[in-house]
Parts: structure tokens; C-alpha cells; sequence
């Protein structure tokens, strides 16, 4: 007759009370159930929702702090001497974000509209829509006052640069390299004169990886100056092709107003160090002549012309977007580095909208966390209550017990299994009734939630370029309440099952222990003096 | 005789409104093995102050017990409680919700002593010993006499396999005939098995059955 068997004797034969404890337990279970699955729900909600974003954290000059910090100095030398060094985000410290390895990649992108050459030996893809009638690719050309003729050339291609030597449009899929390779950081450091085409566009004009392709990056003219076309263009090794899910059809919202750069076929890929090189003679002429034009004007010193070797120095980042293995580290990432970073500068995770949105399922799961909390603080009251009553009608049987030798541990033990028996059975049965309370009531208050939260969503009637904006440097995945609420599911999982038994365990050890402690405090004598 | 249980200066007060009352004062006393002893004593006397404190189940506030000479604060009042002695109750004491063959494994599943491994024989056969026939063991305590609840309360006193059993009023709420039949089962014990009894008492029928009667005046015990 060890303390196992006397609890489940108790238990069986003292069935009324066994019964009243088990509805107790069985309506405890299901208040935490529906409190659990609704949290579970809401929080499962944004996890997989934030998960389905992508994880890009941008890195970028904090413009508020900058007009602030301006807005503060007084003084006018001061003043000049922070426009001189206006802060500005370096190559050094965007690598150093990549040295996390929660970073899998990272976007410092400058996009340029560029030309045919005047040989048009690379012509671009066509969609032969309404925008390509009035635009053959030409320009316009006129005749000036001086009776020269001057052309104002149509840009055909988009040139996407990076500084590093992977992107995000490859790395999650949008992008596809199909034969050669991407460049690499030997080719970003020398800024060879490399690029990445569309394999439509290779296949229009019969070009392989291996090929050259002469491309032009500017206008022959420039102020008052003249530029031959050799000045220019530019000739680069076609390195590799690529294809992408972002075609433009007929069906396409932009299609009869897409410029021919703004179609993803005619976008080409390469380094910023290989524009940077690409256009250096041209450059190089052009503050030449305007350091003739203006001999005293500071910015055309002879250390600030544009060379092969301060290349690095002049290539400007506007902002740096890397790239996150998971989605869910965007917010730890961001917490992480938030000490770190320069006075104006800033992380920004690109959630706000998503933590907008989201704020309805937040307030869900407070409330019921809340009412898990307040029902779990009610339950260890009531059952401890009860239990010192119960334990106060068996202070003999404690007495007794202790006065043949049994030991105070087992002593609570018994009663503690008692309590346990009848718990597992009360959160049994609530398991079952509580999953099906959890859902019907799961949906009604997040659909009360949403009516009551008074959420405005951005407008999107206008979207002129549908999924895929070929300009944006905004990696960040646009999310819509519906999103989030279709990933709301309250289901009773086996993590909330558990949770339920361990929290149920919880509150019958301190429901046994507290009122055990107060009747064992006393020595056997006393005890049974009291019952006697 | 061989010496069993031995008391030493035994000293015991409590505060009773704001003055000390002293209950037992220097009290030393030796009790043999196999030998039945009744401890008698006016009302209010410490009686069962001293058997609460001998059978370990309260503390005195200086002095010493020897239990067969080891110093029972050596041995651990729960053990000793364990696996030394056995106590009898006015009321029984009996745990309602088993039945009284429940009741006597109950003390077999606590003692440490070396116990016959189909227990469940033995405490029936010590129930039937004292009357309790198989259909009575298998009933709740509470369905039974005042007589045969202090039956199986012997039978657990005895199933733990101790030689030292006290009894406080063991037969305060029985008739005479139940009486003297409890009695005749201490006495059996005590000569037939070798058992130590130590009864408190008021009843004249039960000392004078006894083979000592010790008389507890002035906080000493005093042998008559």
C-alpha cells in the first residue's frame, strides 16, 4: 500500500469530490485552451506571415538626424565644413554587416538608363507596344543655333549595379543565372568591364557568354561640349546570361506604356566599379573642361579628378540592403546593431507596415495571454483552496501517516498524484471541448478585433507597375491584413496540449504544496491533538 | 529482563497564559522487554504528553530516550517512528477510505523492517488473529464496530513487525466485554511474542491486567 496506491484509492473511492475537482480542472482546461490556441493562432499568424517576407534590412542614411543635426549648428563655418563632409555610407561598413552570418547577401544598387550604340550592334528586346511607336530608339534630333545638329537619344537599357559580388534578386529566385556566372569580387575590385543580360535579350541578338557587347552610356553631348561616340560607349564581356519570372505580356498592367529599359529583358547586370570604369575617360573630360571653365572653383582641384585609383573613393552607396537568411531575425539583427551604428545613420527592418497590420493579432494574443494568466493565478487560488479544505478534513490521516513512520515528502507526494489524477482526466476531457470552443471563439473576437482595431491600409488602386518595379531599390515584400489573417489558424497542437499539462501540473504542485506545508509545519502530536 | 526503552531526565513545559507549566520534571524511567506496562495518572497529569514524546511523535525539552541503548535523536524520529514502535489510538486512526486490510499494508509499506514477501497473507492472517474474518478485512474501516476498528489498529501496530507498542486510551470508547478482550490480546502479545506494551490508561480493568502499573504524579513516573 506505497503512496501511488493509496492516491488512486482515494481517488476512486471518493468519487463525489474526485468529480467536483475534475469539472473544476476540465473547466480550467478549456479557458487556458481557448486563451493558448487564440495566442498560438495570432502569434503563429505573424510568424509565418513574417516568414513569407522577405528578410531585408536596410541600411541607410538617416536624413531626419542629418536635417536635425543641420537644423542645430549655428555657425555658418560649421556648418560648411559638415556640407564638405557630408556623411555618407561606405563600401567598409556595409562589408561589415556581411561578416554576420546571419547575412546571406547585400544590395548597394545604383540603376542608370543607358543606350544603344551608335552601330546599334545590341538592339533591345522589343514588345512592339503603344510606347515603342512614338520611340524607335533613336531620339530626337534637332538643329541648333550654331546649325550643328544635336541628338537627344531614347534610353533602351537598365543598367543595375552592385558593389558586391552576389544580389538578392538571384539569391531568392526572381532571378535565374542560366549559363556563365554572375561577377565576382576580383572583377568588382578592378572594375572590369563585365555584365550580366537577359537570356532574351542574348537570343534576340545572337549573343553567347564569351561575346562582346558595346553599349553606350551617355549623350555626345555634355554643355557646351563635344563627345565622340567612342567617348561614349563602352564594350563588355558578356559573363553571363540570365532569365527571370517578370515578363512583360500583353496582360501586363504597364504594357503598352513600358519604355524598353523598363522591360526586365533589356535589364543588364554589373558592377558599379565596371560604370565607374566604363565611363572614366568621359568623366575625366568632362571635369577637365569644366576645371578650365572654372579654375578657381575648389571642386575641380587636381585630387578630386575622377581616376582608376580613387575609384573606390567616388563610387557613391546610397543605401545598403542585405539580405537575411531568415526572416525571423530581421527585428534581432536590427536590435543587435542598433548600438553600433554611426550618429546618422540607420537600420531599418521594413516592418513597420507588417507590425501595423499586425497590431490586431497583437492585442488578440495580450488579451489572451492576459486571461491565461489571470484564469492560471485563479485556478492555484481556488484548488488550493480547496485542496486546504480537503487537506483540512485529512489532518488525521496526516497525523496518522507521519506517526507510523511515513515521510513528510510522501505524505505530499499522495496527495499531490490525488490532485494530478484527476487534473490529467479534467484536461483531458478539455482538450477535446476546448479545440472546438478555441476555434469557433478564435475567429469571432480576431473578426471583432479587426472591426474594432480601425486599421487604414495603404492605398494600392495605383500600381503602374504591377509586381515588379524595375526602378525600386525597395527589397522589402508588401504584406495586406488579409495576408496575416489567412495564416490565423486556432488549432490545439501538441506544444499547447503539453503546455497544458505542465501548466495544470504546476498549479497542482503549488495548489498541494502551500496547504500541505501549513499542516505539516505542526509535529504528528499536534496533528492528531487537533483532530482529537 | 533486557532493557527496551529507557528515559533520561526527561523535562516537558509548555506556556499556558503567560505562566510555564511543567509537565514532566526530570523524569527517568526504564521499561523491559516483553513485559506489558500501564501508565496511570490523574487527569491533566501529562500521560499522554509522555507517551506522545516516548513514541516520538513530539519532542521533550531537554532529556534523552534510548531505544535498546541508541540515543533515539541518533537514530531519527522518523525511523524510529518507522521501524522502532507502534502506537494505538483512543480513536484508531484508522484511514477511512481503505479497507482494513488496506490498513494494515499501509504499515508494512512503511517500515524498513524485514517483512514476509506475500504480504497480503500475513495481514489477513493477523486480522483473522484478532477476529477479523476475510469478508470484515475487505470492508471499508468505517463499515465496522468501534471493537473491530481497535482490532485491525492492534493489527497494524503489529504488522509492522516492532517490538514496542504504545497505546494512548486504547480502550476509551469500547464497552467492558471489548475491553478486557483488547486487553487480553496486549497481554498475549507482551508474553506469548515477546512485544513491550505500554498502555495509558484511566481504567482500573486494564492496569490491574498489566504486569506494571507505573503511576506518573509530579512530572515523575513512579512504579506501584
Amino acid at each position: 500500500m506505497n503512496f501511488v496506491n493509496r492516491a488512486f484509492k482515494n481517488v476512486t473511492r471518493k468519487m463525489s469530490k474526485s468529480i467536483l475537482l475534475t469539472l473544476t480542472f476540465f473547466l480550467i482546461g478549456n479557458l487556458v485552451i481557448i486563451g493558448l490556441g487564440v495566442s498560438n493562432a495570432s502569434n503563429s499568424a505573424k510568424i509565418l506571415t513574417r516568414k513569407k517576407m522577405r528578410a531585408v534590412v536596410t541600411y541607410s542614411l538617416d536624413y531626419n538626424k542629418i536635417w536635425q543635426y543641420m537644423d542645430s549648428i549655428e555657425d555658418e563655418d560649421e556648418r560648411e565644413e559638415f556640407y564638405n563632409n557630408y556623411p555618407r555610407i561606405t563600401l567598409g561598413e556595409a562589408e561589415e554587416f556581411l561578416k554576420d552570418t546571419r547575412v546571406k547577401t547585400a544590395n548597394a544598387v545604383s540603376t542608370n538608363m543607358w543606350y544603344m550604340d551608335h552601330m546599334k550592334s545590341l538592339d533591345f528586346v522589343h514588345l512592339n507596344n503603344q510606347a515603342e511607336e512614338s520611340y524607335d530608339g533613336e531620339g530626337n534630333c534637332w538643329i541648333d543655333d550654331d546649325g550643328k545638329e544635336r541628338c537627344y537619344k531614347s534610353p533602351t537599357f537598365l543598367i543595375k549595379s552592385n558593389m558586391f559580388s552576389s544580389m538578392i534578386e538571384f539569391e531568392d529566385g526572381e532571378f535565374k543565372i542560366v549559363d556563365g556566372r554572375f561577377y565576382n569580387d576580383n572583377e568588382i575590385n578592378s572594375g572590369d568591364l563585365v555584365c550580366v543580360i537577359s537570356e532574351n535579350l542574348a537570343d534576340y541578338n545572337g549573343v553567347s557568354v564569351g561575346d562582346d557587347i558595346r553599349l553606350s552610356f551617355a549623350g555626345t553631348t555634355f554643355g557646351g561640349m563635344e563627345m565622340s561616340d567612342d567617348d561614349t560607349e563602352a564594350v563588355f564581356e558578356v559573363i553571363g546570361i540570365f532569365s527571370h519570372n517578370h515578363p512583360i505580356t500583353p496582360d501586363s498592367s504597364n504594357f503598352n506604356y513600358c519604355a524598353p529599359y523598363e522591360n526586365p529583358d533589356n535589364m543588364i547586370f554589373m558592377p558599379t566599379t565596371s560604370t565607374y570604369m566604363a565611363s572614366l575617360a568621359y568623366n575625366q573630360k568632362i571635369f577637365d573642361y569644366n576645371r578650365e571653365q572654372n579654375p578657381d572653383d575648389e571642386y575641380y582641384d587636381e585630387e578630386k579628378r575622377p581616376t582608376e585609383e580613387n575609384m573606390m573613393e567616388n563610387t557613391y552607396i546610397e543605401n545598403v540592403t542585405l539580405l537575411l537568411s531568415d526572416p525571423l531575425d530581421v527585428d534581432k539583427f536590427v536590435e543587435d546593431y542598433k548600438n553600433q551604428l554611426s550618429q546618422f545613420t540607420s537600420l531599418d527592418a521594413n516592418n513597420e507596415e507588417f507590425k501595423k497590420l499586425a497590431k490586431p493579432l497583437d492585442t488578440l494574443s495580450m488579451y489572451a495571454n492576459f486571461i491565461v494568466s489571470l484564469v492560471v493565478i485563479n485556478a492555484v487560488v481556488i484548488i488550493s483552496l480547496v485542496t486546504a479544505l480537503t487537506l483540512k478534513t485529512r489532518e488525521y490521516e496526516i497525523g496518522v501517516l507521519l506517526s507510523i513512520g511515513a515521510s513528510k515528502f510522501k505524505v505530499i507526494a499522495q496527495f499531490f498524484i490525488e490532485l494530478a489524477l484527476v487534473a490529467i482526466l479534467g484536461f483531458s476531457l478539455s482538450v477535446i471541448s476546448g479545440s472546438l470552443i478555441a476555434k469557433k471563439i478564435g475567429y469571432k473576437v480576431l473578426e471583432y478585433q479587426i472591426a474594432s482595431s480601425d486599421i487604414e491600409e495603404e492605398d494600392d488602386s495605383f500600381d503602374y507597375y504591377g509586381e515588379f518595379d524595375p526602378w525600386s531599390t525597395n527589397y522589402a515584400t508588401e504584406i495586406t491584413l488579409d495576408d496575416l489573417v489567412d495564416e490565423y489558424e486556432v488549432t490545439v497542437s501538441p506544444l499547447i496540449i503539453a503546455e497544458i499539462y505542465i501548466l495544470g501540473l504546476g498549479i497542482v504542485f503549488i495548489s498541494v504544496i502551500i496547504p500541505s506545508f501549513m499542516i505539516m509545519r505542526y509535529n504528528p502530536k499536534k496533528i492528531l491533538m487537533n483532530t482529537n | 529482563m533486557a532493557e527496551i526503552l529507557r528515559l533520561e531526565n526527561i523535562n516537558y513545559s509548555y506556556i499556558d497564559g503567560g505562566y510555564e507549566r511543567q509537565i514532566l520534571k526530570d523524569l527517568s524511567y526504564s521499561f523491559e522487554e516483553g513485559r506489558f506496562y500501564t501508565v496511570l495518572g490523574p487527569s491533566g497529569s501529562g500521560k499522554t504528553t509522555l507517551l506522545s514524546i516516548i513514541a516520538g511523535l513530539d519532542t521533550a525539552n531537554s532529556g534523552e530516550i534510548y531505544f535498546n541503548g541508541q540515543n533515539v535523536k541518533e537514530l531519527g524520529l522518523y525511523r524510529y517512528r518507522r521501524n522502532a514502535i507502534s502506537i494505538v489510538f483512543q480513536a484508531y486512526n484508522l484511514i477511512s477510505y481503505l479497507t482494513a486490510v488496506e490498513n494494515v499494508l499501509l504499515a508494512m509499506s512503511e517500515t524498513d523492517n524485514k517483512l514476509p514477501a506475500d504480504r497480503k497473507t500475513v495481514a489477513y492472517n493477523l486480522l483473522s488473529r484478532f477476529g477479523i474474518v476475510r469478508s470484515k478485512a475487505d470492508r471499508m474501516v468505517n463499515q465496522l464496530s468501534g471493537g473491530e476498528q481497535q482490532r485491525v489498529a492492534i493489527a497494524r501496530s503489529l504488522a509492522s513487525n516492532v517490538n514496542l507498542i504504545f497505546a494512548d486510551e486504547p480502550t476509551g470508547n469500547l464497552d467492558t466485554a471489548t475491553e478486557k478482550e483488547i486487553i487480553a490480546i496486549f497481554k498475549e502479545l507482551s508474553h506469548d511474542f515477546g512485544k513491550t506494551i505500554i498502555v495509558v490508561t484511566h481504567s482500573d480493568t486494564v492496569s490491574q491486567m498489566s504486569d506494571q502499573r507505573v503511576l506518573l504524579k509530579d512530572g515523575k513516573l513512579h512504579t506501584l
